[in-house]
């Protein structure tokens, strides 16, 4: 029996179970839904429940070597996050949380197009609700252009589907190519959720208004969910080496000068996405094994950056980094779980960047892509400027700190530590990452050759954040807002349509003031005849109208 | 006394970064590193490669604050 229940719906269930179990029970029911969802994961490969409907086979539970790993990790995430969220009474992004999280689960494990659409726009609906308990108006009205995003990567989802069943007759998961209508409207859906170059916008617009916690449960799982699709669907598809390295390297600039720390952080996402995508580009099986390792250990470091921002929001009440810094002092399990994400996600040796972001890199070399490796290496060093250095320097260092803060609720450092220790023990273990992912590959990352490379490359980037900062010419944190793709619906769009429907307005208003006055002298013509003297002296004045009409319309009649 | 505590802090970590920067160095010189790509070879390429990235990076990130910077309630306006 547990074997067909699909994965993930007994943690949606749950949450909709939440608020008739007793506030102290809530936090451990989550959990516990959590760890029977996981009992999936030992159900090995197949397909496990299908269900005709419409005359439609759908396929809502099977399980593969990319399924696996990828179930792995999003059940670990959503533990981290429900321990990281103990403290919050929140019943609302609780819910949401749970439900999200489920959502994408059961996503993973849907065998073709239509039950993917089903579980993409159950993932759309519940996440808005964590943006929304941001609580803010500014997370109000990003919560609304989330929604809408979001919705309309699934339509264009199921388009796609509908499209493909129409021409080829079949709806299952199966690789495509651009070269199809329907493989491009499947593409750009699953391109909006990875966020692609230009359709990034709603994730550096929302994320960052979500509240303390609901940040790392967004940071999780929809940007992830569309690299597995991309994976499944999509693998050694040229064009995506191009939007990935695309990908990696302009999130860069806007990471520099963005001021808001859980921003940068959403940037950097974007950024780390980019050398997943870069994988699933390449296609063969060392690449796609990275893009998987990458997503997997990704997802731990960046939601342990963003849960040390999120206790930073908590206990200091900003992520501005032009308000923050000196928290080293305050914080200092913070300040070394901050710092022990922010080495992985540098790809310090030793550390969980480093082991998959090689398998990757590996890939690239070994096909000769020369411009494509040297973009990856000037992206590692992006990345470690806005997440390596950045981040932990301006929030915990920067300089001293007048007032005090408490250091983060025991629950949060818990949630960091796990993640924390996660990052080191794939980075010294990594064979056990390898064993789980999707080909059996030898790899062994640590050699002399390129350990000593990557530690060059990033020793000596740090050299030249000190050499800037020695000489001034580091930027200085300014309270800002820096535009992004999402200016163009939020500040281009409105502005050529307000003025547009503004005119039309006018126009039309014009044309009824003009249309009611002609009317009015009709009117007033009809009248005055009505009361020329002969008529009103023989009829009443309305009665005298409806002669008139009466006249006229025999008239009229006379003449046809 | 605590404003030299990051002051203090930060001068150590220059000098050890340093140190580790310049082994690095010197470490090339004692094997040859092999990379898939020749010009990769060369000694403290991906040191300067580094280098050169970080600083290329701040300096056009801090010039594109010219069109891409506005004022922080810009899209409440």
């Amino acid at each position: 029996m547990i074997s067909n229940f699909i994965p993930g719906l007994i943690m949606i269930i749950t949450s909709f179970l939440l608020p008739t179990i007793p506030q102290y029970f809530r936090h451990p029911a989550m959990l516990l839904s959590v760890g029977l969802s996981a009992l999936s994961l030992f159900n090995g490969y197949g397909t496990f429940l299908e269900w005709d409907i419409l005359g439609l086979n759908l396929i809502l539970y099977q399980s593969d070597s990319l399924t696996l790993p990828f179930a792995i990790i999003f059940h670990i995430a959503a533990i981290l996050v429900i321990i990281f969220s103990w403290h919050s009474k929140n019943l609302m992004e609780h819910m949401a949380t749970l439900a999200y999280a489920g959502s994408a689960i059961g996503a993973l494990h849907a065998g073709d197009f239509f039950s993917l659409f089903i579980w993409w726009e159950a993932t759309a609906l519940t996440s808005v609700f964590i943006v929304f308990a941001g609580n803010t108006n500014a997370a109000k009205d990003a919560a609304m252009r989330y929604l809408i995003i979001q919705v309309s990567s699934g339509v264009l989802l199921l388009i796609g589907a509908c499209l493909m069943l129409y021409q080829t007759g079949n709806h299952n998961l199966a690789v495509l190519d651009l070269k199809t209508n329907f493989g491009i409207f499947i593409f750009i859906a699953f391109g909006i959720k990875a966020a692609f170059p230009l359709l990034n916008g709603w994730l550096q617009d929302s994320y960052p208004e979500s509240s303390v916690t609901g940040t790392v449960a967004l940071s999780a799982f929809t940007t992830k969910l569309a690299i597995y699709a991309l994976a499944r669907t999509f693998p050694g598809t040229d064009t995506l080496i191009w939007i990935g390295a695309i990908m990696t390297a302009f999130p860069v600039f806007f990471a520099v000068i963005e001021n808001d720390l859980r921003r940068v952080l959403s940037f950097s996402l974007n950024n780390q996405l980019g050398f997943m995508v870069v994988g699933i580009g390449i296609g063969t099986e060392l690449s796609l094994n990275g893009t998987v390792a990458h997503a997997f250990v990704h997802i731990i470091y960046k939601a342990l950056l963003f849960m040390s921002m999120g206790a930073v929001l908590y206990r200091a009440g900003t992520t501005k980094a032009s308000e923050l810094g000196g928290l080293y002092k305050y914080m200092p399990f913070t300040t070394i779980f901050c710092i022990i994400g922010a080495m992985s996600i540098s790809a310090f040796p030793l550390f969980s960047g480093f082991v998959a972001k090689s398998l990757i890199m590996s890939s690239l070399g070994g096909m000769g892509m020369v411009l494509i490796y040297l973009i990856l290496f000037f992206a590692s060093a992006g990345v470690l400027e806005h997440s390596g250095i950045k981040i932990p320097y301006f929030a915990f260092f920067a300089h001293e700190r007048k007032n005090k803060v408490k250091e983060a609720p025991i629950n949060m450092l818990i949630a960091m530590g796990i993640a924390a220790f996660l990052c080191i023990a794939i980075g010294v273990f990594p064979k056990y990452l390898y064993q789980i992912l999707p080909y059996a590959v030898e790899y062994q990352p640590y050699t002399l050759d390129h350990v000593i490379s990557q530690l060059q490359l990033l020793v000596f980037a740090i050299i030249a954040f000190l050499f800037l900062v020695k000489f001034k010419l580091y930027p200085s944190e300014i309270r800002s807002t820096v535009l992004n793709s999402d200016w163009f619906y939020r500040k281009m769009l409105p502005g050529i349509g307000k003025p547009l429907f503004k005119k039309i307005g006018l126009l039309t208003d014009s044309l009824y003031k003009n249309l009611g006055l002609s009317f009015k002298q009709v009117l007033s013509k009809s009248y005055k005849f009505s009361n020329l003297s002969y008529i009103k002296v023989t009829t009443p004045s309305f009665a005298g109208t409806i002669l008139i009409s009466i006249l006229f319309i025999m008239l009229v009649i006379v003449l046809v | 006394m605590k404003k030299n505590d990051l002051k203090s802090m930060g001068k150590s970590f220059t000098k050890y970064i340093l140190i580790i920067g310049a082994l690095l160095i010197l470490l090339d010189f004692t094997f040859h590193r092999h990379e898939y790509f020749s010009f990769a070879e060369i000694y403290g390429f991906p040191a300067f490669f580094g280098f050169v990235s970080f600083v290329f990076i701040v300096m056009l990130g801090k010039w594109l604050r010219k069109f891409l910077m506005r004022k922080e309630d810009y899209y409440d306006q």
